[in-house]
């Protein structure tokens, strides 16, 4: 709201600015008409006409009231000079004293329309005006007329700024209330991104599979890769129909909504995948095991990633996973009978095994082991606890 | 559903553009923009109003001094029927506004000012062989005066050229009527002056108007970044990966359908291969981000002219009053454009954090803050700024390259400890 008021001012600055100068180039332009005033009333004038541009430029700058001060006070030293050196009153004259009495003074109304005590110097101001501008052309015109001219012309610049005032706390609380909206907006969206950040095995799976369309499905049998990306195209779909993917249809992930699920079944569409895919995986140990769903997501993804590990390097088509618990913890080991390597040339600290396999099993506070030698196979086993 | 590649990437990229920095707008700021016409107009139906009585005031004086001149006229009827359209064009003119909302078609406009044309042509010729203009004019000046009813609903080149161009034909008519002599020029100025002003200074007031709100609302909508999470992925995170995700969909049921047979082409590959970079980072990164890069990245006016130096995300530590000294801070800094042209920018440096003296349970991390400008001086600063900056914790300020250079000792929980 501070801000707002202070954007205000300076809104209600630059009109009388622009208000107070427009009119005094009318008066001048008045002046300027030949046979207006004399020589000697032109270089009385002329500098302080300059000098009251002079502070209504600077009143669009600042809003202190000295501006509007030296504003007045310049304006009245010039009707009152104008009085006192020009004999004959005409019309040029007479025009240039009600632009300037009437509109151009009237710029400080607009600034002043702010606040109360702004408002009772614009009534002093208006009063110091109208009495000194009535009393010097007495003689031109009916003090009548001028009084008038005047009231009207600071009433009107006065409604002008009040009526800018007022705009704004409407404004503002339009603007307050599109903000509250914003921060709910905000908040939404950030559970949005959450929930889909958090269907991670989900996203893991399709991540897979457009790496391996990244490489134009060379090596995959097409009808494999074809069912295994009409499965994910699913899993987006029901991701972005809001809805939770239901575990029958989405094959090997789980994503339904509760505290512990069974191993067994999961594993089974694990494998039915890789077969697809042509490796063969053998299952030995507990089938029955209960997970909390996050450890299982965690775990399934790591077990899945050793099995693509195996599929793409070993060079075997088989792999066996043995599946052990006890009280507090779920063990598996994927072991293969492939070409094997030695850890030391292969960094494991490679994206692919530290991101979705360490990393995700450190989230729910299990480990990796990796053991290979050249020639003698790979196992690798994973921990998670129950 | 078949596919077709994005555009544009998610990481502001236009696909196939390489490092074209201009197209890497912000898509926050990019949709306020496109709606920005609509919610500048915020208000402005206020202000609307206010115009519409300033000209119903001015038909009501040009109105008297037409009944009052009434006899002189050699024909009144031209006047009289000008008077009589014109108050028809201004009556329907306003409630037509007030039901069009924020904006008028061209049609109507086109109408608009071709009516008041009429209405001018009517003025002049019955006063022309009175051949004193700048007295006898009513109806016209009040018509040239009438763009008021539309300044919240036109462009201002569309309201200014067309009051121009009354003004000039006005003038014209005038300089060609009336014998010029010292007693009349004057009064020919005023009243042309007084016809055309009010619409000049109406625009400027609607045009600052405008500013003010947008400025506002930018403000506003970044505020809200102050109760965001220490880590927050930002407006346009969840939106970017339902993009991505969508465009996965429907690539991965083409693939699945055999619209794109299998071994791909190259190009659909490379896509495949962009998307899953792509969908890695927004899952992988998406949460390193503070609330003061997300306000600056989504705000158009501290986009364009504040640089942050965060490395270890410590803006994030800030408590939400903190977090709003700053940014009130930084916003002052900014916002006090008094001189349009002068290129003021910030750049706010956080961290590295302070080694506490003693380590211990309770004690707080001291995360210096270290705020360097340009082309901002000294006592050009709003003294708010100070009691902004003052909430984020102790300051010094000093001068450096002939700007303010703010260092802010601020003090935080430390995470470890909640």
């Amino acid at each position: 709201m501070d801000q707002i008021l202070k954007e205000r001012d300076r809104l209600l600055q630059r009109t009388a600015r622009l208000f107070g100068l427009s009119f005094t180039v009318i008066s001048i332009l008045c002046l300027a008409v030949p046979g207006s005033i004399d020589a000697v009333a032109y270089a009385v004038v002329l500098p302080l006409y300059g000098l009251l541009a002079t502070f209504q430029y600077f009143m669009g700058r600042s809003r202190s009231p000295g501006w509007l001060l030296g504003i007045v006070a310049t304006g009245l030293a010039i009707i009152m000079s104008m009085t006192l050196l020009v004999d004959t009153p005409t019309q040029g004259a007479q025009s240039a004293i009600t632009q300037l009495s009437a509109a151009s003074l009237a710029c400080v109304a607009i600034a002043l329309a702010t606040s109360r005590p702004r408002l009772y110097v614009l009534v002093a101001a208006v009063a110091v005006v109208a009495t000194v501008t009535t009393v010097l052309t007495a003689m031109w015109q009916p003090p009548i007329r001028t009084l008038l001219l005047i009231l009207t012309g600071w009433v009107f610049a006065t409604i002008v700024g009040v009526w800018i005032s007022a705009g704004v706390p409407q404004a503002a609380r339009r603007i307050a209330s599109i903000g509250r909206a914003h921060r709910a907006e905000r908040q939404a969206s950030e559970l949005e991104a959450q929930r889909r950040q958090s269907a991670r095995l989900l996203h893991d799976t399709v991540l897979a599979t457009l790496t391996l369309l990244a490489h134009s499905g060379v090596g995959v049998a097409p009808a494999a890769l074809q069912q295994q990306a009409a499965d994910d195209a699913r899993l987006l779909r029901q991701l972005r129909l809001g809805a939770t993917p239901t575990p029958q249809s989405s094959g090997d992930y789980n994503l339904e909504p509760v505290e512990e699920t069974v191993l067994g079944t999961t594993l089974e569409s694990v494998k039915q995948r890789f077969g697809r895919m042509g490796l063969e995986v053998s299952w030995h140990g507990t089938g029955q095991v209960l997970l909390p769903s996050d450890v299982l997501d965690a775990f399934l993804l790591a077990l899945a990633e050793c099995l693509e590990n195996v599929r793409r390097h070993s060079g075997v088509t088989e792999a066996h996973v043995t599946i052990i618990d006890d009280a507090t913890t779920v063990r598996a080991m994927i072991t293969d009978a492939g070409v094997g390597f030695t850890l030391d040339d292969v960094d494991s600290a490679r994206l692919g095994f530290k991101e979705s396999v360490v990393g995700r099993l450190k989230e729910v506070g299990g480990h990796a082991r990796l053991f290979s030698a050249p020639g003698s196979g790979t196992t690798v086993v994973l921990e998670v606890p129950r | 559903m078949t596919y077709s590649p994005p555009d544009e990437s998610t990481l502001g990229v236009l696909v196939g553009v390489r490092e074209n920095r201009a197209l890497r707008t912000n898509p926050m700021a990019r949709a306020r923009r496109q709606d920005g016409q609509h919610r500048a107009s915020l208000g402005t139906a206020f202000i609307g109003i206010g115009a519409a009585l300033v000209c119903a005031l001015r038909a009501i004086y040009g109105f008297s001094w037409f009944v009052s001149l009434w006899s002189t006229y050699p024909n009144p009827v031209p006047a009289l029927a000008a008077w009589i359209l014109l108050i028809i064009v201004l009556v329907t003119a306003f409630v037509t506004t007030r039901i069009m909302g924020d904006h008028l078609p061209d049609w109507m406009f086109l109408v608009f000012v071709g009516s008041l044309t009429l209405v001018i042509a009517l003025d002049l010729l019955a006063v022309w062989d009175l051949h004193d203009m700048g007295r006898y004019a009513t109806a016209s000046l009040t018509a040239a005066m009438s763009l008021l009813l539309v300044i919240t609903l036109r462009t201002t080149t569309n309201v200014l050229l067309v009051t121009g161009i009354f003004g000039a034909v006005i003038a014209g008519a005038m300089v060609i009527n009336t014998p010029l002599t010292a007693h009349n020029v004057p009064t020919l100025i005023t009243s042309l002056g007084f016809a055309m002003l009010p619409v000049v200074i109406g625009v400027s007031v609607v045009r600052g108007f405008r500013r003010m709100v947008q400025v506002e609302l930018d403000r506003v909508l970044v505020q809200s970044t102050v109760s965001a999470p220490r880590f927050a992925v930002g407006m346009l995170a969840s939106e970017e990966l339902a993009r991505l995700d969508l465009a996965a969909e429907e690539l991965l049921d083409s693939v699945a359908t055999g619209r794109n047979p299998l071994p791909l082409k190259p190009k659909i590959a490379s896509i495949a291969a962009s998307l899953a970079t792509e969908l890695r980072l927004h899952l992988i990164e998406g949460r390193r981000e503070t609330w003061l890069y997300h306000a600056i990245s989504e705000s158009e006016m501290l986009g364009r002219s504040v640089t942050l130096v965060d490395r270890g995300s410590l803006a994030g530590l800030l408590d939400a009053n903190q977090r709003d000294g700053l940014l009130a801070a930084i916003w002052l800094l900014l916002s006090d454009n008094v001189r349009p042209n002068t290129n003021r920018t910030v750049n706010v440096q956080v961290g590295p954090i302070e080694q506490a003296k003693q380590p211990g349970i309770g004690q707080k991390l001291g995360v210096p803050i270290v705020v360097t400008t340009s082309n901002v001086t000294r006592n050009r600063v709003d003294p708010s700024t100070w009691d902004a900056i003052r909430r984020v914790g102790r300051y010094s300020d000093t001068t450096q390259n002939a700007s303010l250079r703010v260092d802010i000792e601020c003090f935080v929980d430390n995470p470890a400890d909640v």
